[in-house]
């Protein structure tokens, strides 16, 4: 037998599918019973699965895949309609199918269980023959709850007592997109154009091409005058990004993997809670790092239990509120800004704000007046808070969030976020966005003590630099306990140079960079170099440290083991850069827990908009302004090139996520300035996008030395601020947003 | 020991003044020194990272670890790239030797060997001096294990776990 292991990994990953598939049919099948093609693809399935049995020798899954197809032989003939009675018997058979295959994977024998009572069951059922094939049942087909709900045990005809009528169905044909036809239509056409390719081979493909592109990067950085190299190079050029593009995209696998067993976890859950569930899938194409799409399986369940249990009421109370009995569940996957974004929405009972608020005021979360200022939407975050929702107070309320808290630890995991969106009586949505990928990210390139090391930029919220010369912000507190005041919070500080034991005494205290970031809901700023050429600008800023999307590397073991390097990348450069484990950081620092004691509440938006620091800048025709640095995302320069057109507007493309681009001048009502060879932009966090606003030059981030003196009569100005002894200029960034959206 | 009359082919090399070699089977590639990134906090003979084709290999300094003198020639070392459970690994060594094959009936028990470590386990008397053989496995476990005191720079009196 262990002869035959690869052979048999082969059929267990192969069945494996086949069972997905089956799933996939026989739900489809309970919605449009005539459907011959789905009867023949069922047969073929469970035909293949006992011819590969047989080929084993695993017995009891031959006898077993016998029984069902010769029931399914019968549908297929239409001696036999698909009736409750029938699809309960197949999905029992398809449980137990997959219950033996798992003892085959685990043990290598197909364990103890006897499954000759479901034989009988299976063939009594076939015995049956149909007196008359009924007509196509537009309405959903009922289900047999007992059948369903107990995977995997036999089913005895008795027990198929007809309780609801609950029912996973397809969506109307004016839905945007559903599970059911791109299987069909993907079915045998997908499987002869794809072939199985070890996963060591794959990423090894992506690491030489990674070898090439730093070769090629090298050579664009050969002179030479000869027109020949010179076309030779830039045909190496192009051939390696489109390689690069398309080595990337093997990582990747399309979020249908995950979705494709939902419609069966909804079936199933609808059947036990006694609720009708309308389950609408879309964007199932939407492509995600393979590694990803396994470590979102978990958490996505769960929020799918959670809105089938708590969120959508059962039919009657349903009816009685004037919705369709049958409650909707949407999964829809999309790209947004370099992100996938996984909403899970249903249209239940939604989440009784006021209880929340008031459990997160009695947990102390809160105290009274913040929480009667935050908004509903703040409010609701407040369920995923750690043992938050197990509160027997709000399950009984408002029915909803058990174990949240898990979610959202799994999805910050991987870098991602998730929140929560409801309104009583209306639903609740889920948001979870989570990075396309692992591998490639984006960071924040750093120097201190003369190396270089490099941050996952989504942790990374605010850079402050810090000046001994100036009112502005800086590190207070002990030696071995410093912390920074940023708007109002105290925040602990590392100096990197000194953990790292790359100097004995840190050279930053007073010049440095503090790198402000936020990791499992705690903050805290790292201190890097920067400043020390004695330069006042943002220029300064701006060379401590840059932006780059890397490609993570594992460093090994050896090094793992530290703790506090996460990978490494090598930069265009060459450089080797390691990535800091921010997570790592954080545990070996072990910071006081001050943050909390000091701020109100988390920080929240409202006092985000009390911000008192401004990137000061000056437009294209020389005009000073300034920005609430809140609501700076990030700087960077274009070449004037870049910029595209699309419509009346500029956008700046990145990945396949456009920004679009205001220019400063234009919006203050004056006469846009004569592009230049460069374009600085000052990215804002305005729309989901984000907005570029193209400015002259950076000047400086300062705090506001006087408060916002309001003046409504300029256009695209709120008022003005006195900013390092000057009068200046404070954009509107309301209507900044608006003329984005429509311009 | 083993079988007599089999012989197994070696990688030899040198570290400052003494000869080692290693199964050649274990040897995935030999390279110039060449820009190694500081790793800080590394475990002590963890001398950095470079970059190889596509991979973030770590270097280790074989003189550090075996507690070996080197003197300061200025001239660039050699890196032994060794594949440990699925990591690779760099082994920095003054300078590549020939390619000998050690019978194996011929190998000593290291209680003489000039250098003494864990994971010298065997030594050769080839026709003008010593070969120390080394098994890498060894060198990488005892830089996983928990971090331990920097190992005595020279004269390491004996083998085993410090």
């Amino acid at each position: 037998m262990s002869d035959n292991r690869e052979f048999i990994e082969e059929f267990l990953v192969e069945s494996s599918e086949n069972l997905d598939q089956l799933d996939r049919d026989l739900i489809a099948l309970e919605e449009r019973p005539d459907d011959a093609q789905r009867v023949a693809s069922i047969f073929r399935a469970v035909h293949t699965i006992k011819g590969n049995s047989g080929f084993f020798g695993f017995s009891k899954l031959g006898a077993l895949a016998h029984s069902g197809e010769h029931l399914l032989g019968k549908l297929r003939d239409g001696k036999l309609t698909l009736d409750d009675r029938v699809a309960g018997s197949l999905y029992s058979m398809v449980d137990a199918v997959r219950s033996i295959l798992r003892s085959i994977e685990e043990t290598g024998g197909e364990g103890d269980h006897d499954y000759r009572e479901l034989s009988r069951t299976l063939a009594a059922v076939a015995a049956e023959e149909a007196a008359t094939p009924r007509p196509a049942d537009p309405a959903p087909a009922p289900v047999s709850a007992a059948a369903a709900a107990v995977p995997a045990v036999p089913v005895s005809p008795a027990a198929t007592v007809a309780v609801s009528a609950p029912a996973v169905t397809a969506p109307s044909a004016t839905a945007p997109s559903t599970v059911e036809p791109p299987v069909a239509a993907a079915g045998p056409a997908a499987a002869e154009s794809t072939v199985r390719v070890d996963v060591g081979l794959l990423a090894s493909i992506l690491d030489l091409v990674g070898e090439l592109v730093l070769a090629r990067n090298q050579l664009r950085s050969i002179d030479s005058e000869d027109p020949a190299v010179q076309a030779v190079s830039q045909r190496i050029n192009a051939v390696t990004g489109a390689l690069q593009e398309a080595a990337v995209k093997t990582r990747m696998q399309p979020i249908e993997h995950v979705f494709s067993k939902f419609p069966r976890t909804v079936r199933d859950l609808a059947v036990a809670c006694g609720k009708e569930v309308q389950l609408v899938v879309d964007g199932a194409d939407t492509e995600l790092d393979r590694t990803l799409v396994e470590s979102i399986r978990d958490p996505l369940t769960h929020l799918i239990r959670n809105a089938v249990d708590h969120g959508i009421e059962a039919p009657d109370v349903r009816a009685a509120q004037g919705k369709p009995r049958a409650g909707r569940l949407t999964l829809r996957a999309f790209n947004e800004s370099g992100q996938v974004t996984i909403e899970v929405s249903d249209d239940g009972a939604g989440i009784a704000v006021e209880a929340v608020r008031e459990k997160a005021v009695a947990r102390g979360l809160i105290d009274t007046t913040a929480a009667a200022t935050l908004s509903d939407d703040r409010i609701l975050q407040f369920i995923f808070e750690p043992g938050f929702s197990t509160a027997k107070q709000v399950t009984s309320v408002s029915g909803r969030g058990v174990g949240m808290d898990v979610v959202k630890t799994n999805i910050e995991a991987i870098g991602g976020t998730v929140d929560i969106h409801s309104r009583a009586g209306a639903g609740t949505t889920v948001r979870v966005r989570v990075p396309l990928t692992l591998a490639i990210i984006p960071a924040l390139i750093v120097r201190c003590g003369g190396e270089r090391f490099a941050l996952p930029q989504t942790a990374v919220s605010e850079l402050v630099p810090l000046r001994p010369d100036r009112a502005g912000p800086r590190i207070e507190g002990l030696a071995d306990a410093p912390v920074m005041r940023v708007r109002g919070r105290l925040v602990p500080v590392v100096f990197l140079d000194r953990f790292l034991g790359l100097r004995a005494e840190t050279a930053c205290r007073d010049q440095g960079t503090v790198v402000l970031v936020r990791v499992d809901d705690r903050e805290f700023g790292l201190v890097v170099d920067g400043m020390q050429a004695g330069g006042t600008g943002s220029r300064d800023l701006l060379e401590a440290v840059s932006l780059s999307t890397v490609v993570v590397k594992p460093i090994g073991g050896l090094l793992a083991q530290l703790g506090l390097y996460s990978g490494a990348t090598v930069l265009g450069d060459g450089g080797v850069v390691l990535i800091l484990d921010l997570r790592g950081i954080l545990k070996a620092a072990a910071l006081p827990p001050i943050e909390r004691e000091a701020a109100p509440v988390e920080p929240c938006l409202e006092a985000t908009d009390r911000s008192d620091r401004y990137l000061v800048c000056t437009t294209r025709a020389g005009r000073r302004i300034a920005l609430p640095l809140a609501r700076v995302v990030r700087l960077e320069q274009y070449a004037a090139a870049d910029l595209e057109p699309l419509g009346a507007r500029l956008v700046i493309r990145r990945g396949d996520a456009f920004t679009p681009v205001v220019d400063a001048d234009a919006f203050l009502g004056g006469r846009q300035a004569e592009p230049g060879e460069r374009v600085q932009i000052v990215v804002l966090d305005d729309r989901r996008s984000g907005l570029g606003l193209a400015v002259g030059g950076i000047l400086d981030v300062v705090t506001a030395e006087s408060d916002l003196q309001p003046d409504l009569a300029a256009p695209g100005i709120c008022g003005s601020l006195a900013l390092g002894g000057l009068a200046t200029e404070v954009l509107d960034l309301a209507s900044t947003a608006n003329l984005g959206q429509s311009a | 020991m083993p079988s007599p009359a089999t012989t197994i082919r070696c990688c030899a090399f040198r570290v400052g003044g003494d000869c080692f070699a290693l199964d050649a089977d274990q040897v995935a590639e030999v390279i110039r020194e060449a820009g190694v990134a500081r790793v800080p906090l590394a475990p002590a003979g963890v001398l950095g990272l470079v970059h190889l084709r596509g991979r973030i290999v770590p270097i280790i300094d074989l003189a550090d670890r075996l507690g070996i003198r080197r003197a300061a020639t200025g001239r660039a070392g050699t890196h032994l790239i060794i594949e440990s459970q699925g990591d690779q690994y760099g082994l920095l060594v003054d300078e590549m030797l020939d390619v000998i094959d050690i019978p194996t009936d011929r190998v000593e028990h290291p209680t003489d060997a000039a250098v003494s470590h864990e994971a010298v386990v065997g030594v050769f008397a080839a026709a003008e001096r010593l070969v120390h053989l080394l098994d890498p496995e060894r060198m990488i476990q005892s830089l996983v294990r928990p971090r331990t005191p920097t190992p005595a720079r020279h004269g390491a009196s004996h083998g085993g776990p410090r």
